[in-house]
């Protein structure tokens, strides 16, 4: 019983560091996929004030440009994935979210603050980024959303 | 100018100097100190902060401000009250 | 993808109609209009934090104290706090006599009554009744750069006090957040009315069957007051400056340094305190209304970092403080904050505090002896050691509700510097310990 526990345990915590090391491809995979699409993506932690208030006004941008080819991709950067779900559970994320406990995509991205988020062309590159979330920036970055995906 | 008024305008310079030096140094090594952004999961914490009770707090600066000769240090000196 | 809102339950209606009441409330009290407020954004976005404290001494003083804080975060970080403190206080504190082995009389200050002190005790005026109200108003916002700029004001009024404040901070982050340094500058104006007027420092307790003219009296008619006073009222003016460095070690450890300069100018006397005057057997032969240097500069050191364990939280801190009056004081406080299951925690805490007489305090001045020109035998100006140790127990209610208990034991230990006691007072304890008990219940919703 024991011995098929750690191995059930042991096989678990070999998937999860599976997950991990692949967090970077992963999104490099999403990526790829969403060529031709315009990209926002979104770095969140459970424990991040300003997260939670750019959870709806994030939906809300989903809703109203996917049509136009826009999506919202988020990575999520808490150490432990459990709390990430339980925020998930409070505030629904209509997006895709990647979990990047280490920290690999953060580092590569070089994270200035928490929210921190980029506006990827259909090009794939990246032509701006954004550090927090307040308020009275919302019109700002849906305009840009709204330039980028008039763009061909 | 006395000698003494020269040694204190000397050490007044040299304390500034230090002073200066010290907060150089300070700041300097305080940039290799701390974490990413995306790991302040413990700190971001309200428990972590550093008045994490405020009303805790203030109820104590009132009693130890009207019981013993010092009060304040975390924040401003407290008072307010005649506290016999 | 349901979007769909749900019902508001009818617990939540309950709260929200509870903190629209207290928005109100508070917010007619500081002179702020809440319905302006109430139409552009849900009074849903305010978080109350609320404490009832009851201190209370064994054979003296007694206090309660209440206080109710609403903290509302505007759409851009802003943040606004308000608070209201009440708080009322009872019971018996001491004068500053010392003790005998007869019976004492005082004169109570108003000077219409007298008090009776028994042989061998400590002198406690038990005529002391006091209620407080206090507001206070803080704003805090981001600016560019990294910035933080916070203004607030405060205000308080007692029967015979009245205190006025204003304070500003600014605070700049560096190194992505982990290091802060900030400034900040406070500024206090109080005014005293004590019962009786200001009397006359190092002049005598009168008694009530001697009836001066001359003195300022309220009630008009008979001049009938315990001192000779020199005034109705007195002020003073307070001038705080802080400067703090706030560092980040690693994710589980911060750090902060603080330096405080105060300077207080103006009427610093305890206007209740007496000091008795003993002859060579230690006999009181009459009683000198106390006074303190007109100001007073002190410096603090504060040193604190918190440190987050697997499931705990360690809080230490340190004060060194020192002043021209000659005090130095050290205080060491330490809690500790242990995670029990689902976010119940206990807290014990530890505090200790030691501090040095300040130069002119004395228990007593004898006859015969120059009066010096400025002197105290308030027990809290002497050599002294305190401690306090407490418990706290924590548990969330739920939806953002939370609610704590506090219990804490208080001592203080008054201590002879180094003053002989002739005579009869040889018998007298003149350095009494007091031993106090505070309890707390604190609700945040």
């Amino acid at each position: 019983m024991v011995v098929f526990r750690s191995i059930f345990v042991l096989s678990l915590i070999f998937m999860a560091s599976l997950a991990q090391a692949n967090s970077m491809t992963e999104l490099d995979n999403a990526l790829k996929e969403a060529k031709g699409q315009v990209v926002y993506l979104d770095f969140w932690a459970s424990w991040c004030g300003p997260c939670r208030k750019s959870f709806p006004w994030l939906n809300a941008m989903q809703a109203k440009y996917q049509a136009q080819n826009f999506k919202v991709i988020s990575v999520n950067v808490d150490t432990d994935r459990s709390a990430a779900e339980k925020f998930l559970q409070a505030l629904p994320a209509h997006f895709s979210v990647i979990y990047d406990p280490k920290g690999k995509i953060a580092r590569k991205f070089k994270l200035k603050g928490m929210p921190s988020s980029y506006l990827i062309n259909k090009q794939g590159e990246v032509v701006s980024a954004h550090v927090g979330f307040i308020d009275n920036k919302k019109s700002q970055y849906e305009n840009e959303i709204i330039q980028l995906t008039k763009q061909k | 100018m006395s000698k003494a008024k020269q040694m204190i305008k000397m050490n007044k310079t040299s304390m500034i100097k230090v002073a200066t030096v010290t907060a150089v140094i300070l700041l300097s090594g305080c940039s290799s100190l701390g974490v990413e952004p995306w790991q302040r999961d413990l700190l971001a914490k309200d428990e972590m902060a550093l008045t994490a009770a405020p009303l805790d707090a203030a109820l104590d600066d009132h009693i130890y401000f009207s019981k013993e000769a010092s009060s304040g240090g975390r924040g401003f000196g407290g008072g307010g009250c005649g506290c016999n | 993808m349901q979007l769909i809102q749900s019902p508001m339950p009818a617990q939540n209606s309950n709260k929200k109609a509870l903190k629209s009441l207290l928005t109100t409330a508070t917010c007619a009290l500081l002179g702020v209009n809440a319905s302006v407020e109430a139409n552009t954004n849900p009074l849903a976005d305010w978080k109350f934090d609320t404490a009832l404290m009851v201190y209370s001494e064994v054979n003296r003083v007694s206090a309660a104290e209440a206080i109710i804080a609403g903290t509302k975060t505007f759409k851009n970080d802003e943040i606004l706090n308000l608070k209201v403190t009440l708080d009322a206080l009872t019971g018996a504190s001491a004068n500053g006599a010392v003790g005998q082995p007869n019976v004492q009389t005082f004169t109570s200050p108003s000077g219409g009554s007298n008090y009776r002190v028994d042989a061998n005790k400590t002198p406690l005026d038990d005529t002391f009744k006091d209620t407080r109200a206090q507001a206070s108003a803080q704003w805090t916002q981001p600016l560019a750069n990294n910035y933080t700029w916070s203004v607030g004001g405060n205000f308080s009024k007692e029967f015979d006090y009245l205190s006025l404040g204003a304070n500003t901070n600014i605070a700049k982050d560096f190194n992505k957040k982990n290091t802060t340094l900030s400034a900040g500058l406070a500024l206090a104006y109080d005014q005293i009315k004590p019962s009786g007027g200001i009397a006359d420092p190092l002049t005598p307790m009168l008694f009530g069957n001697e009836v001066i003219s001359g003195t300022y009296d309220d009630e008009g008619g008979e001049n009938r007051s315990n001192k000779v006073t020199i005034a109705n009222s007195d002020n003073k003016n307070t001038v705080d400056l802080l400067f703090g460095l706030t560092q980040v070690i690693n994710r589980r450890m911060i750090v902060q340094f603080n330096y405080s300069f105060s300077h207080i100018n103006g009427y610093l006397n305890d206007p209740y305190k007496l000091l008795s005057v003993i002859n060579n057997n230690g006999l009181t032969q009459q009683y000198l209304y106390e006074n303190r240097p007109g100001s007073r500069s002190k410096h603090a050191f504060f040193a604190q970092t918190k440190y987050h364990f697997a499931h705990s939280i360690l809080d230490a801190s340190y004060r060194y403080m020192t002043d021209d009056w000659h005090i130095h004081s050290h205080t060491v406080d330490l809690h500790y904050r242990m995670n029990l299951s689902q976010d119940n925690y206990i807290e014990p805490h530890i505090r200790y505090y030691t501090q040095t007489a300040a130069d002119f305090y004395q228990p007593f001045l004898q006859e015969g002896s120059t009066v010096p020109e400025f002197a105290s035998a308030d027990y809290r100006l002497g050599d002294m050691d305190t401690y306090t140790v407490g418990i706290k127990y924590g548990m969330p209610l739920g939806s953002g509700k939370s609610m704590a208990f506090r219990l804490e034991y208080y001592h203080q230990t008054p201590k002879n510097s180094g003053f002989s006691q002739p005579g009869v007072l040889a018998e007298q304890n003149l350095y009494e310990n007091i031993d106090a008990v505070i309890a707390q219940v604190s609700y945040s919703f």
